[in-house]
Parts: structure tokens; C-alpha cells; sequence
């Protein structure tokens, strides 16, 4: 390469328990540039910028930082070489203010007392560096999530950063705030910093970037340069040959005459989402797009009752119920895979076998224990049946990859028989094969006469799989297509401008 | 007693055993010393064992019994502070009852004792429906458990005194003194309630699904909310059975010396509670819980004070030395020395192999 090189890495390698993250992965960054980190869930991009940052460790490969070898050991020792890391996940600390975490943990001092006057005036320089006129004073959970995001920012360029990697920031941000984002980044990139820039969107990707590198399956496709390559051949390069796989999936066959399964009328909880009116047959396959917040959570949320409904009706299998918290919902045979698996799925320290019987438990109560010979019948079931990768049922579930812990709490819902079964991104962060499996798992349980509700945010997913998409857009339900013969385009548009009478002929 | 309990759940197996391993170093060093330490005596007047170990295990009986339902408060994420105050409390309602006459007509006589059973009953009944307020103000109005318990704590000892209108009565009806001072099968009687409490808890916890879903409430509550288990339920429960389990403990304390004393009875049980689930291996972030390891750590906890006494180190110094065993035993089970013991252990194992 011509050009100087910020940093250059090379033959990266990486092996976790059983699988090899990163294989003799190169990546090079130049100075002045946004270089885009592209792959599928699993493809190693986390691994690659955390082995960069210092939360893991190469086991081979060198990293070459102007000119000079580094090996960080932790984050904080990559952070004061200068390479800053801003996560998807906001870390900072709500109740301080703007400015206190913009400067935690290394408050300007004077005379041995933090000099509050000096951080205040610095934040605000900072802040305003990014044409943004707020009060560093108050406590940050008194801005939008955006704001609370150009602080992270702000947080990790006024360390003399040559490098900032920007993992997934803008996935909670709407259009305006990306735009805000991206002027900020351009602006760095004029002042001569590297961004490293981690994003599923693509067209964010084209709008923004220099160069690009593709990862799949922990090894390196290839660097482009962003005038060089088509949208097409970008998705080609981070699928791959996987994508038969997926191809190959065949929608569920809805009878003409199957009963009806579910039906809400006016379902609501005010503040959450209200006036939803679904109607789903037995063994029917209905999807959620939509994109991130715009209500496909809530909407789950609110028929299994995890969110109590205050107003309107549901239905199940022809019988009125009232669902005010999970258990009646599981009760009606309902069942729901939460979008965020760590935090509502798995009970971590739990085994494989306690996780798959938990509901089942549940419901039959604790009175009732499921013996130990059920249980043992159980998890060997359904390890057998989801290809659950474990040496034996006692592993503890968050010993396992996220696809594997997806599987399980597939299991656990499997085993409580449902009617219903609401999964709710079950295919995000997971590696391709684990994401077809669970893909092609859903579609048998539908050819069994289980009713599925699939919310996932990617379309090309929501369109292979689905009978009937439902398309929501500002916590409304904006379109109802048959998933047959739609296209992603006809998504977006709806996505975009509602449903049209004719759109959909 | 040991060895059962460690059967009856294998769970945190490695924690447990330096626990015993543990125990075991000090009941050495108290032989090493003093070999009569370990003689056991039978004697016919009262029909009762005697000797130091025994001691160990009646004067441990309290914190056993405590620490079954603290273990579980621990496992659910939380402590629970006010056992010592319902301790005090069921001990003032067990007098109470007992001197019925004094406090009714102010003129001691003859006891007119009621029903004998309303004297065991009442404060255990009381003292649950105290539990179930701690679980009310931490599952429904959602206060964490540390400063919900912390209110009965603080006033539990009040409701004791206004119980016995200040008061501190002492009795001499003996089927009150079988609870304390009785014997059953050679034992002194505590040594059998806490055999019965620890019995009846393991059975109630390993038997149904309640340990499991104690524990998935603890590790995730919101991923055990979505799967159906009623947390708040769970909660109840926990706190209800562990102020039940103070109420026994109460009666036990008040039968030893057969009077009520709000200031004094009880003091520091929390504590001693905690330290012997910590000790059996339980986190108090909650999750995995050990009821065989809390019992070895009440022991153990026992064994130090009565090695104390036992050797005549002056009283004053009881608390740093108890204070300096515990860091030695917390230190052998703290994660780092487990790992480098296991090496330890594998590498001997490898060398073994070689010469097989």
C-alpha cells in the first residue's frame, strides 16, 4: 500500500474453546480515513476490535501502530496509546453530569481539588467542536439517546486518540442524528484520526466510508476500496456460500380453512404501544418488520404479557384471555424468546438442563418438580434435535456461544408445547449456520400446527419465512403484506410511506 | 450431620470441601493442644452427651437454623437483617404467654399458662407474618431487602419490649425447657431441632423446584420473570420461612436460660447468619446456593468461639480471632487459591498416572 499506514495488523489469529474466531485476519488502517468492519453476526469483527483494544488476546499476529509493535493488554492501555473505543452500548454513567463523564477518572485538578470551572468550560469546547449547544452541567439521562452518544464520543476523542472504533453507534440513532454522526466523523477524519466503523447498514457504509473489509467466519474476505464494489457484491462476499443454506428453505403451508389461533383487538398498554389488531391462523408464519423501535418489542411484549395490557382484547384458540404477566401467557400455551438473550433469556449459571425446563416448570409450578429423569429426557431431546453443540446436559448455559444459548432457549419453549411461539430476533448475533437451523426449526414447528411470530430486522430473512409480514413504523402497524411475492423494496417502501391500496396488488 | 448434608446437595462441591477442610484444621489445632478436647461423656442424670463437640453443635443450633432460610435470601440476591430482632421478638411473645398472670393482673402467683401450644404457635405465627412484610415491602413496593429488613431490625426490638411492656419475666415451666435445654436420643434438644429445620428445608428445596427457581430469580430476574416463575412469590416465601425460622430460634434462645431479654437476645444473629452462608460458599450476589455449606460454616463459626472459651484467650479478643479464622477460611475458598489448589491437585494426579 502506498499510503502510511496508521496501523497495520496482521495475521491475526484468535482460537476460543472449540472454535477459531480469527484466522490470520489482516486489517490495515490509514490515517485520515473511515475504514467500514463489515461481516455477518460471527464473522469476528467484535473479536478483531477487541483483540485491537486489548480485551483479548492474539495468538499469533502482529500489530503494527505508527510504526511501532503494540501488544495492549487491556482497554486502558490501548486507550492511553490512543485508540479510543466507543461501544453500541452507551457506557457511561446516567446520573453524572454531561460533563463529569467526559472527564471521569481524569478530572483536570487544581491544587489538589478537581477544578469543576475547567471541566465545565472543556466539555462545553468539546461539545460545541460537534455543533451541539447543550448544558454539560446536567446529569446525562436528561438528553436522547443521541446525545448521550456524541458524548461517548466526545468522551473518546479528547484523549489524544489517533484511532477511534465506533462499534454499531449508530443503531439507536434516527436518520437526523446519524447525520449529525457522520458530520462529527468527517470531521475527525479531516483532523488525521483512523476510524475504524462497525454498522450493519449498509447504505451507511456507502455514505460515509473510504475503504472497506469484509470478515466471514473469522476469516478475512478482502479490503475494497469504496468506489470499487457494488452492494450486491458486498453482500455476496459477507453471506458467501452459506446462503444456499438459507435458500433452500421453503415457506410453511398455511390451510385455507385453519382456525384461528390468535386474534387482539385494540390491544394497548398507553405509553407502550396500543391499538394492535392481529389476527394469526394455526400454523401460520406472520413477521414483524420494522425498524428498530418502532414498536415490533412492544407489540410482543404486550401479547405475552410482559407487559401488562391495560385496554383491548385477546383471543386465543377461540377462548377470551387475560394476560397480565408471562405466566398467564404461558398458561394459554403462548411462548416468547425475548430479543435480548442475555438479559431475559438465559439464567446463566443454571445448567443446560434446568434452563430447558424452567417454563415448563413454571407452569407446572414449583410444587410439581419435573423429576430428575424428566428433565435429564428432556435436555437430551432437545440437545439431540437443535444440534445443541455441549459435551453433556449439566454445562452451564452461559458457558455456550450465543447460538447455542439461542437453541436452548428454543428448547425451553418447545418443551412447554406452544400454540404460540413469539421469537423475537432470534437469528441476531448468531453465526450463519445457527441462524439457518433456527430458521429452518421455525418453519417445521409451523408445519406442526404451531403458530409463529417472527420479529427480526432483517427483511431478506422476514421475507423467506413469512405467511403474512406486518410492517410497523412509529409503534403502529403501517402495512400487512402476504409474504409471498414481496420484496424488500416493497418493504421499505412501506417502511417509508405507509401502506398504499394499490402497493400491495 | 456432616457428611449427609454434604450428600444432600452436591452443589459448590470444591467450596464446601475447604470449608470442611477448614473445620477440620481448627478442631486439629484445638487436639494438637488439648487432646480431651474431643472426649464426649455420657451422663445418666440428665441422659445427655457432654463435651466440647457437642457443645459445638447445641450452641450452633440458632445460626443453623437461621442460616437455612438466610441462605436462601442470600441465593435471591438479598441479606436479611432483622432475624436477630425476631429472635428477640419471639422470645418476648414466648414469655409473654408464659407469665400471662403477671402482666394481666399484675399479681405473681400461680402461672395460668395457656394452652401450652399458643406459646410456640403464637410466636412463630407472629414472626412469619413479620417475614411476610419484609417480603411485601421488598416484592411489591419494590425496597431493596437490605433496608426493608433494616426497618424490623431497628424496630423489631421495640415491638419486643411494648410485648412485655418492658418487662423481663423469667419461668420455670419445664415443657418449656425441654425446647432448649431437653434431650431426645442422647442429644440435647436444639441439636434435634436444627437436625429437623435442616431436614425439613433441604427436602422442601431440593425435593420441589423451589431451589432451582430461588436461584434463576437470584442469577436473572427478568429472564425468570419471562419464563413464568412469580418472583414475588418466591420472595414471600424466602422471607416468610427465614422470620419463621427466627421465630424457632427465639424459642430455642428463651428456653436456654428460660426468660426474654428484647436488648440482648439475638444480637449479632444477622450477622453470624450471613458469615456462615458466605463461608458454606453461597455469593451474596445471589444464584447457586449450598444449604450443606451454610451448616458447615455455622459450625464453623461455633468451633472458633467455643475454641475460644475453650482455651481461656481472654473474651475481649473472641471477636478479632474469630474475625482473623474467617479471612483464613474466605481466603482458602476464594476463587484464585481454588484454581491453584485444582493445578495443584492434577498435576500430583499426572505424576500418579505415570507411575500406574
Amino acid at each position: 500500500m502506498p499510503e502510511h499506514s496508521l496501523l497495520e495488523m496482521k495475521g491475526i489469529e484468535i482460537q476460543f474453546p472449540g472454535v477459531k474466531a480469527l484466522d490470520k485476519v489482516d486489517f490495515s488502517l490509514r490515517a485520515g480515513e473511515i475504514h467500514a468492519l463489515l461481516g455477518e453476526n460471527g464473522a469476528g469483527k467484535s473479536t478483531l476490535v477487541k483483540c485491537l483494544t486489548g480485551v483479548h488476546h492474539m495468538d499469533a499476529g502482529t500489530i503494527l501502530f505508527d510504526g511501532k509493535e503494540i501488544r495492549p493488554t487491556s482497554p486502558q492501555d490501548a486507550f492511553s496509546m490512543g485508540i479510543s473505543t466507543v461501544y453500541q452500548e452507551i457506557n457511561l454513567c446516567p446520573n453524572l453530569t454531561v460533563a463529569e463523564n467526559i472527564f471521569v477518572g481524569r478530572q483536570p485538578m487544581k491544587h489538589g481539588m478537581i477544578n469543576w470551572k475547567d471541566i465545565n468550560t472543556r466539555a462545553r469546547e468539546l461539545m460545541s467542536r460537534f455543533h451541539m449547544d447543550i448544558d454539560v452541567t446536567r446529569p446525562l439521562n436528561n438528553y436522547s439517546t443521541a446525545i448521550q452518544q456524541m458524548v461517548s464520543i466526545a468522551r473518546a476523542v479528547d484523549i489524544d486518540a489517533k484511532v477511534l472504533i465506533l462499534d454499531e453507534p449508530t443503531s439507536s440513532l434516527d436518520d437526523n442524528e446519524v447525520k449529525l454522526l457522520f458530520n462529527v466523523m468527517n470531521e475527525l477524519k479531516a483532523e488525521g484520526m483512523g476510524i475504524i466503523f462497525i454498522t450493519h447498514f449498509l447504505d451507511q457504509v456507502f455514505a460515509v466510508c473510504d475503504r472497506l473489509t469484509i470478515l466471514r467466519n473469522g476469516t478475512l474476505v478482502g479490503t475494497f476500496d469504496i468506489e470499487n464494489i457494488t452492494k450486491l457484491e458486498l453482500v455476496t462476499m459477507m453471506i458467501g456460500r452459506d446462503m444456499d443454506v438459507i435458500f433452500n428453505l421453503k415457506r410453511a403451508e398455511v390451510a385455507a380453512d385453519a382456525p384461528e389461533m390468535l386474534r387482539t383487538e385494540n390491544l394497548g398498554a398507553p405509553g407502550q404501544i396500543q391499538n394492535v389488531n392481529l389476527s394469526l391462523k394455526k400454523g401460520e408464519l406472520m413477521g414483524f418488520a420494522g425498524l428498530l423501535g418502532s414498536g415490533r418489542t412492544e407489540t410482543a411484549e404486550l401479547i405475552f404479557g410482559a407487559v401488562p395490557a391495560a385496554e383491548g382484547t385477546e383471543t386465543v384458540n377461540g377462548r377470551k384471555v387475560t394476560i397480565g404477566k408471562p405466566i398467564d401467557a404461558i398458561n394459554a400455551k403462548l411462548a416468547f424468546c425475548p430479543e435480548d438473550r442475555k438479559r431475559d433469556g438465559i439464567i446463566g449459571d443454571l445448567s443446560i438442563r434446568e434452563n430447558i425446563a424452567l417454563a415448563l416448570q413454571a407452569r407446572r409450578g414449583f410444587m410439581h418438580p419435573i423429576s430428575m429423569q424428566e428433565q435429564n429426557e428432556l435436555a437430551e431431546k432437545y440437545i439431540k434435535l437443535l444440534s445443541i453443540a455441549t459435551p453433556n446436559a449439566e454445562k452451564k448455559i452461559g458457558e455456550l456461544s450465543g447460538g447455542n444459548q439461542q437453541k436452548v432457549i428454543l428448547a425451553r419453549w418447545m418443551a412447554t408445547q406452544p400454540d404460540l411461539l413469539i421469537l423475537d430476533e432470534p437469528t441476531r448475533g448468531i453465526d450463519i449456520g445457527a441462524k439457518a437451523e433456527i430458521q429452518r426449526l421455525m418453519l417445521e414447528m409451523c408445519g406442526e400446527g404451531v403458530s409463529v411470530i417472527f420479529i427480526s430486522s432483517e427483511l431478506d430473512e422476514i421475507i423467506r419465512c413469512s405467511n403474512r409480514i406486518v410492517v410497523m413504523r412509529d409503534r403502529k402497524k403501517v402495512g400487512e403484506v402476504n409474504g409471498e411475492g414481496c420484496t424488500q423494496q416493497t418493504l421499505l417502501n412501506i417502511i417509508a410511506n405507509g401502506q398504499q391500496e394499490d402497493a400491495t396488488a | 450431620m456432616k457428611k449427609k448434608n454434604v450428600s444432600l446437595s452436591g452443589i459448590m462441591q470444591s467450596k464446601i470441601t475447604w470449608a470442611v477442610v477448614a473445620e477440620l484444621l481448627i478442631l486439629l489445632v484445638c487436639f494438637l493442644i488439648r487432646p480431651d478436647f474431643f472426649s464426649i461423656k455420657y451422663q445418666p442424670a440428665t441422659g445427655m452427651l457432654y463435651g466440647s463437640l457437642i457443645d459445638i453443635l447445641n450452641r450452633s443450633a440458632e445460626i443453623t437454623i437461621i442460616s437455612m432460610g438466610m441462605t436462601l435470601v442470600i441465593a435471591l440476591g438479598g441479606t436479611d437483617l432483622s432475624v436477630g430482632s425476631l429472635v428477640a421478638l419471639s422470645g418476648a411473645l414466648a414469655l409473654k404467654f408464659l407469665r400471662w398472670d403477671v402482666l394481666i393482673y399484675n399479681t405473681p402467683g400461680d402461672y395460668t399458662v395457656k394452652p401450652f401450644i399458643l406459646v410456640i404457635l403464637v410466636p412463630l405465627a407472629v414472626c412469619t407474618l413479620m417475614g411476610l412484610f419484609n417480603g411485601f415491602m421488598i416484592s411489591r413496593i419494590g425496597m431493596q431487602p437490605i433496608i426493608a429488613t433494616l426497618i424490623l431490625m431497628v424496630c423489631g426490638r421495640g415491638i419486643a419490649q411494648i410485648v412485655t411492656n418492658g418487662k423481663q419475666f423469667t419461668t420455670l415451666y419445664s415443657p418449656f425447657r425441654v425446647i432448649g435445654q431437653g434431650s431426645f436420643l442422647f442429644l440435647p434438644m436444639p441439636v434435634i431441632i436444627s437436625i429437623i429445620v435442616v431436614a425439613a428445608v433441604s427436602i422442601f428445596v431440593r425435593k420441589t423446584a423451589f431451589g432451582t427457581m430461588v436461584e434463576s430469580v437470584g442469577i436473572n430476574p427478568s429472564a425468570s420473570r419471562l419464563s413464568g416463575i412469580d418472583s414475588r412469590r418466591i420472595i414471600m416465601i424466602v422471607f416468610a420461612l427465614t422470620a419463621f425460622l427466627s421465630a424457632i430460634a427465639g424459642l430455642i434462645t428463651a428456653s436456654r436460660v428460660m426468660s426474654n431479654d428484647s436488648n440482648n437476645f439475638g444480637i449479632n444473629f444477622e450477622m453470624d447468619a450471613i458469615l456462615a452462608v458466605v463461608i458454606g460458599g453461597t455469593n451474596m450476589a445471589g444464584g447457586k446456593f449450598s444449604l450443606a455449606g451454610t451448616v458447615i460454616g455455622s459450625i464453623i463459626i461455633r468451633t472458633i468461639v467455643t475454641f475460644v472459651y475453650y482455651f481461656g484467650i481472654v473474651s475481649e479478643a473472641t471477636m478479632a480471632f474469630k474475625a482473623l479464622i474467617i479471612i483464613v477460611v474466605i481466603v482458602l475458598q476464594s476463587e484464585p487459591v481454588r484454581k491453584r489448589m485444582s493445578k495443584m491437585g492434577k498435576k500430583r494426579m499426572k505424576g500418579g498416572a505415570v507411575h500406574a
